[in-house]
């Protein structure tokens, strides 16, 4: 089911917030659990099964690492049993595919397979389950003895498709205690609308453009006319992600939990290190506490600390999915952070800002090129058009989308800075006194989530680009 | 003593029981669900061989536009067959699509064909009411197939067959 859908914004969210604010204190993980479940199974009915059978598997190992504490040797042998099933099971859904197609083209043979889809969330979700393992391991956190509490963290419905990747033991206490209140459903609603906003209003939006262009042969593409297309598919995927995000934060606020924010205006970095502390933070944070640091982090050789690097970068493209093109964006950012941190951060840092926030952006569409491309070769192309090698510098189409964009263009801008959200607040502030604040600010977020419906019952089927990871 | 060994085995038992139970059902979703890398070409020459031409024809893409609402350049391969007789309902649509996403935008537009057709035909073509009821669709990978038809059943059986 999709948070942008009609069906979960006027039945199944209402119905299961009516149910869990009626139901006494003890009996509300219980609703949300029953609900997730049945989200998940809404569009996974097969996988259903899949995910209940990883928390129990999850569970188990949990409760064997607490009996094992005593024994240093068998928790490691534990610790390691469980990171290497979770792994095999995402591995097998997600990467047997691609490794038998690399094996195929290496070998030129024509290794036939069935394939499976890949089952929604599990990135997600099978990231979780390794942050509780670990963190009982490293001691940060206790074994959670009751199962359903258990596969609440695991598969709350908030995060379960695409996130933020929540820490156990960030969200430990709050599967028992956790603090409700209207204020917090009010700051709930909020976050959920304005995200919503995001997703339907300009990441569809944005998109059809970028989808209208990428349909044309790179190289029938101006340098113009490419860049508008990479410069809107920026703005979708941050919209499209950044704006599930605030929906799964909204949500979760409206349950009484507290997620960590998964975005901090990445646009507006002025260095790519700067980028990925502002841009999926919850992916990158896993990758540092989980892989980074226990690989010995930066406290080790320059040499040893630029493997370190390139292997959690690696990861982190092949995490994004099964394709040359993940792992090369992964390395391209591998590389670009070593030679911020080696070579040539200490000359970022003193660019004007403007020169910064250039150098930034230019590097982060080239990114997106490796990113949205189906191919490592469709890549080459159109990041040769973007730079002059397609079809001449300007042409007429770049400037009729110029010119039929240019209101959602300022929009996503503006949406994707602080100015959009100080020149929101200013206009509500307007209002004197503060019950008029209070009823112009209600106004207008209604406002804003009817436009959304408005664009969700026009629209055509549209989930979340990060549903595939 | 022994209970305690007992209790502190349980979930080492226990995750090599979840263990072998995750094997079997990826065992099961293999045999049952799973899509195949097989050319489209190779399926479709499968499935189109079993149909009954008396009453089927190959459809092109505007068909598939008029009765589905789907653009046929969008997929990696689409085979469309229908009967031209207004009063038939049947038909047979075998779509191999190029990223999972467009799954739920094929068999949600399947529904619809359904529920138009049933429209079509209620009250005064019972027969052609009870194959549109019991239309076969699966999806396997990123195969879908959809038959209505009175062999609806063996089309189907051919089709995961040919997978």
């Amino acid at each position: 089911m999709l948070f942008s859908s009609i069906t979960f914004l006027f039945f199944f969210l209402p119905v299961v917030l009516v149910l869990y604010y009626l139901i006494p204190a003890k009996g509300k993980n219980i609703v949300l659990l029953l609900a997730s479940l049945l989200f998940y199974a809404w569009g996974e009915p097969v996988y259903v099964i899949l995910m209940i059978l990883s928390i129990c598997l999850n569970y188990f190992c949990g409760r064997e690492l607490q009996e094992r504490e005593d024994d240093p040797r068998g928790a490691r042998r534990s610790v390691i049993f469980a990171v290497a099933a979770n792994l095999l099971i995402l591995g097998f859904f997600k990467y047997y595919g691609f490794l038998l197609n690399t094996v195929s083209a290496l070998l030129s043979v024509d290794i036939p397979y069935r394939e499976l889809p890949l089952p929604i969330g599990i990135s997600f979700y099978t990231f979780q389950a390794m942050s509780y393992i670990l963190d009982i391991y490293w001691k940060k956190a206790q074994p959670q003895k009751n199962i359903l509490y258990f596969a609440l963290y695991i598969c709350m419905f908030p995060q379960l498709i695409a996130g933020p990747i929540v820490r156990y033991a960030d969200i430990e206490r709050q599967l028992t205690q956790r603090k409700f209140s209207v204020r917090k459903i009010g700051q709930g609603s909020r976050f959920f609308i304005m995200g919503l906003a995001k997703k339907v209003i300009l990441a569809n939006t944005a998109g059809a453009v970028f989808e209208q262009i990428s349909a044309s042969p790179a190289s029938s593409l101006s340098v113009m006319t490419a860049w508008i297309g990479c410069i809107c598919y920026a703005f979708q995927i941050y919209f499209d992600f950044s704006g599930y995000s605030d929906m799964a934060v909204g949500l979760g606020k409206m349950f009484g939990f507290e997620f960590r924010k998964n975005f901090d205006y990445p646009y507006t970095a002025s260095s790519i290190t700067d980028f990925w502390r502002r841009w999926h933070i919850s992916l990158s944070s896993w990758f540092r506490e989980y892989v980074y640091i226990p690989l010995g982090g930066n406290r080790c050789s320059p040499a040893r600390n630029i493997l370190n690097l390139m292997i959690v970068w690696s990861l982190t493209g092949m995490w994004h999915g099964a394709a040359w093109n993940f792992v090369v964006w992964g390395i391209y950012y591998g590389i670009i952070l070593v030679m911020e941190k080696y070579v040539w951060g200490v000359f970022v840092e003193v660019l004007p800002k403007a020169a910064a926030h250039i150098y930034t952006g230019v590097l982060v569409l080239v990114g997106w090129v490796f990113f949205f491309s189906p191919s490592l070769g469709y890549a080459v192309r159109y990041l040769l058009a973007m730079f002059g090698a397609g079809a001449g510098f300007a042409d007429a189409r770049g400037g009729f989308l110029l010119i039929t964009n240019w209101l959602l263009l300022i929009l996503a801008v503006l949406c994707s800075t602080r100015a959009g959200i100080i020149l929101f607040r200013r206009a509500l502030g307007l209002a004197r006194g503060k019950k008029a604040r209070m009823a112009v600010e209600t106004a207008a977020y209604m406002a804003l989530f009817f436009i959304s419906v408005a664009f969700l019952v026009t629209d055509t089927f549209n989930p979340f680009l990060y549903f595939r990871f | 003593m022994k209970n305690r060994n007992i209790r502190e085995n349980m979930p080492t038992i226990a995750k090599y029981i979840v263990l072998a139970l995750i094997a079997g059902y990826v065992a099961l979703l293999m045999m049952n669900v799973s899509g195949s890398r097989k050319p489209f070409e190779e399926i479709s020459a499968a499935v189109s061989g079993v149909l009954d031409m008396e009453i089927l024809t190959e459809q092109d893409a505007q068909a598939l536009k008029r009765n589905f609402g789907l653009n046929s350049s969008d997929y990696e391969g689409v085979l469309y067959y229908a009967s031209d007789s207004s009063m038939s309902a049947e038909e047979v649509l075998l779509i191999l699509v190029r990223e999972d996403s467009q799954i739920r935008q094929v068999t949600d537009a399947l529904e619809e064909r359904v529920e138009s057709r049933l429209g079509d035909f209620e009250g005064y073509a019972p027969e052609q009411v009870k194959i549109l009821e019991d239309a076969r669709q699966s999806v396997r990978g990123k195969y879908i197939f959809f038959a209505v038809s009175e062999d609806a059943q063996r089309y189907l059986e051919m089709f995961a067959d040919s997978l």
